[in-house]
């Protein structure tokens, strides 16, 4: 098995997403190469091997710089084409899809997406992609090669193995109709402190508040274990907070390392976008809240009297 | 009127131009597709003159049968009729022929068996899920040459000159507000010589078209809710079972017509359902609920043990029958078909084999008058469809069983008498019409029934939002509302609102002095049942691709 990894980076950082669809690559085969697209890249392409790359490919090119999918799709279909890789692996993003999709018409290769894990099986390889709103785990396959696979968000870590990777430059040759569309504008949303996707701690808050001003309890405690702040979709509904801070099915999915549930009934359309949190901390004044039965510790009580004691009592232990 | 009709507004070379558009592809609209299919593959000169796309199916599912839902036995006569041996039964998706069935009449912990009343007979009849029937069934429609376009709602009705001149479809990418947001697509007119409205229950441009063109019947249409929930299961049934009473109450005071059914989806699924007529009274009663209390019933909790839920969906169905039927179903450049018509046989829980039956003979119609020369829009030019739809069983079988859905309005044991004796004397007797009364007209009460509904366990009975979350739904949340309602209400009817709908969709907040309720209403939960539009409110598609993605419903 020949694996290569699309290492996605914004902003000269890979994307976490991306590392951790490498230490899975990594953990199957000792030999996981990874490709670095872009402009100015080659700093941080050598540092892909910490992550468990045995070779860094990098296309460098000035005209790669934007993150458009079509020149992408040129590099990884020539890889692919001259060095006869029979497995590509991308973890999901907006282009990285994009990229995948088109890889797979370009190459008329198979395409399983929304992966949640892939393991060999007796020299096969099978993904498993859940199907019926996540209650079961469906084993897919390829019929042919080269197999292309799109990860779901967050459902690998990144693993640092700190081996020394193999650098090596690849030539870039893109096809007329991929420079066709250029970058006019890239625009991000401001927000203060760390984004809910990148978090290690989040404290989220729900209709339980009561009213829109007291997710002043939420941020100031979020502020004091330095994390961000969540929402559920009824408050997101309600006008209360931002829609890029909802969590759940039609928002964004986190596994921060600490997940604190403020007022929040639990309902499975949150569950599902904070479910695979490492440790669930639930404050609700109902004992009958569904978020106690996957929470690790369930505090019945009036967030109002415990949320402002508790950020007291972290600002004095980090204080 | 201005939301839901309108004049081309696209610029000539914008439009989309097709030879027959038909909206929605459940059973109606595909059995209609592939009819066409047939007849322009016998005519291939008249499928030149329709252009590029003779034949497209606008669907606002993610995929056909993502919102197609019934019990469902099939009476297949119809399907048998439209594939005239090019495919056999057998090659159909069904889960098997009926060859068991069971009534019973429910008591809170007994269950009574009685005989099947000759109208629910079911022998020979075949179970099937409408989710996989409609997708194989658009599978067949594009083997035939129809273009389906799925994630594709139909918005608003395309009228000029007085003649139907196709479909707008609806607008992506809008925010709450309405705002266009980055990916923001407008929609775009689908221009057709004639237009087929297959839209089901509820039908948005049914309704625009049969206000528009005066079609609407003597009577008011009525609706039932049906909710339902697809199980996997331990051990295999072995026949179908339809049950009455419990926990529906018998008074007429409460006006509770409905009932539960249970079927095999081959040896390792169940569906069952639940089906209340939205003529209830009791602002307290919700069929969602009712169905979670159904399940505590020893009968049923029996068959359930050990098994796990699937999947759950909801939808309304009509029930006003004969006497509510369009007086016309067909305007210059239109047609309507199936549910949208009303083509329910109530005491025989069916109409899929109508719907099929309708498409059909739209389809055949609508060829008809393509003909060379022919001007499809003139007037009557598709009155055709009319006489065939008359003189077809689907006719007969409604005109027979006209007044059995409205006698039930006298309570349960004075209704299923009455039915007796309609159904012994093939309709003649009592003579004439009964009438039927808006849903929205039923005078509403509180009865604090809503303690007795059980406590959602997450195993065998579940709370509305793990219901909606079993649907498959997740529709985009910061999209422009799609439910017209009022939002100050008085305090009865918004309780009615919120115990009715079975996807928690209304919340009422406490009552201000003047006795009037605030409604939330949370448009995202929505899974398209309809029961608002029967209740007061309205119900309009949303961006296309939203709502449940059903498929085993």
């Amino acid at each position: 098995m020949s694996t290569l990894v699309f290492l996605e980076h914004h902003e000269g950082a890979f994307v976490k997403n991306a590392l951790g669809v490498l230490a899975k690559a990594a953990s199957l085969g000792d030999d996981a190469h990874s490709v670095v697209v872009g402009s100015g890249v080659r700093d941080l392409a050598a540092t892909g091997g910490k992550f468990g790359a045995s070779t860094v490919l990098v296309a460098d090119d000035q005209q790669l710089a934007a993150p458009l999918p079509q020149p992408r799709v040129d590099v990884l279909a020539k890889l692919v084409r001259d060095r006869g890789y029979d497995t590509v692996l991308f973890g999901q993003s907006v282009l990285a899809a994009d990229v995948a999709a088109g890889l797979a018409a370009r190459l008329d290769a198979g395409l399983n997406w929304d992966l949640v894990d892939l393991v060999n099986e007796d020299g096969r390889l099978v993904g498993k992609r859940p199907a019926l709103q996540d209650s079961v785990h469906v084993d897919v396959g390829w019929k042919g090669e080269p197999r292309l696979a799109l990860f779901r968000s967050g459902v690998f870590d990144p693993a640092e193995t700190g081996r020394e990777a193999q650098i090596e430059d690849v030539e870039v040759e893109l096809e007329d109709f991929s420079t066709g569309a250029t970058m006019v504008e890239q625009a991000h949303a401001e927000s203060e402190g760390p984004s809910i996707e990148d978090a290690d701690i989040i404290v989220a808050g729900g209709r339980g508040l009561g009213a829109p001003e007291n997710f002043k309890l939420c941020e100031e405690l979020a502020q004091a274990l330095g994390g961000a702040v969540a929402a559920t979709r009824a408050v997101v509904d309600a006008g209360w907070y931002p829609y890029s801070a909802q969590v759940g099915q039609t928002g964004k999915a986190v596994s921060p390392k600490l997940y604190v549930a403020v007022g929040i009934s639990g309902a499975i359309q949150h569950k599902v976008g904070m479910q695979s949190s490492q440790t669930i901390v639930a404050i609700n004044k109902d004992p009958n809240a569904p978020i106690f039965e996957f929470a690790d510790l369930a505090v019945v009580g009036d967030l109002h009297e415990i949320v402002p004691e508790l950020t007291q009592l972290v600002k004095e232990r980090r204080g | 009127m201005r939301e839901t009709i309108a004049e081309p507004i696209d610029p000539e070379d914008e439009r989309i131009e097709v030879g027959i558009a038909i909206v929605g592809a459940g059973p109606a609209g595909l059995a209609c597709a592939i009819r066409l299919g047939q007849l322009l593959e016998e005519q291939p000169e008249r499928a030149k003159r329709l252009g590029d796309v003779p034949v497209a199916v606008i669907e606002k599912a993610k995929q056909p049968g993502a919102h197609a839902l019934s019990g469902a036995v099939v009476n297949p006569r119809s399907l048998r009729q439209l594939f005239d041996g090019r495919r056999r039964l057998a090659e159909m998706p069904f889960f098997g022929e009926v060859r068991e069935e069971s009534v019973y009449l429910l008591t809170r912990h007994n269950a009574l068996r009685i005989p099947a009343p000759p109208t629910m007979r079911n022998h020979g009849n075949y179970v099937a899920s409408l989710s996989r029937l409609c997708r194989w069934l658009a599978e067949e429609a594009e083997a035939a040459g129809a273009m389906i376009l799925p994630e594709t709602s139909a918005t608003k009705l395309l009228v000029a000159d007085g003649r139907v001149r196709g479909i707008r479809t609806g607008d992506r990418g809008r925010g709450r507000q309405g705002e266009p947001l980055a990916n923001f697509e407008p929609g775009s007119d689908v221009i057709a010589r004639v237009t087929i409205l297959c839209e089901g229950t509820q039908g948005h441009l049914t309704g625009v078209a049969i206000d528009r063109f005066g079609l609407a019947g003597e009577n008011p249409q009525v609706w039932a809710l049906g909710v339902k929930e697809v199980w996997r299961v331990a051990r295999p049934l072995d026949r179908v079972i339809h049950t009455m009473g419990w926990p529906l109450r018998s008074s007429p005071k409460y006006r509770e017509f409905g009932g539960s059914f249970i079927y095999p989806l081959g040896d390792d699924m169940i569906t069952l359902g639940m089906v209340v007529g939205l003529d209830y009274r009791d602002a307290n009663l919700s069929v969602h609920d009712l169905l979670q209390e159904l399940k505590t019933h020893p009968l049923v909790r029996e068959l359930l043990e050990g098994g796990e839920r699937l999947e759950w969906g909801a939808k309304t169905i009509p029930e006003g029958g004969f006497v509510a039927l369009p007086n016309r179903l067909h305007a210059p450049g239109v047609l309507v078909c199936g549910d949208g018509a009303g083509f329910v046989n109530v005491p025989a829980l069916k109409g899929i084999h109508y719907a099929v039956e309708s498409g059909r003979l739209a389809a055949e119609a609508a060829f008809a008058a393509l003909g060379r020369g022919m001007t499809p829009w003139a007037p009557g030019a598709l009155a055709g469809y009319d006489e065939a739809v008359r003189s077809s069983f689907i006719w007969k079988d409604l005109e027979e069983v006209r007044n059995m859905r409205q006698a039930f309005g006298h309570g349960f044991w004075r209704g299923g008498a009455l039915a007796g004796v309609m159904t012994a004397s093939k309709g003649h007797l009592p003579p004439g019409n009964a009438r039927t009364e808006r849903d929205a007209d039923q005078e509403l009460i509180f009865s604090g029934r809503a303690s007795d509904y059980p406590a959602p366990d997450g195993r065998l009975t579940f709370d509305k939002l793990s219901s909606v979350f079993a649907s498959g739904n997740k529709t985009r949340d910061d999209q422009p509302n799609h439910i017209r309602v009022q939002t100050r209400v008085p305090l009865v009817l918004g309780h009615a609102w919120e115990r009715m709908c079975p996807a928690q969709v209304y919340e009422t907040q406490s009552a201000g002095s003047d006795g009037l309720v605030s409604v939330q209403v949370t448009p995202s939960n929505c899974v398209q049942c309809g029961a608002i539009s029967a209740k007061g409110g309205r119900l309009t598609p949303p961006e296309g691709g939203s709502g449940p993605e059903y498929s085993l419903t």
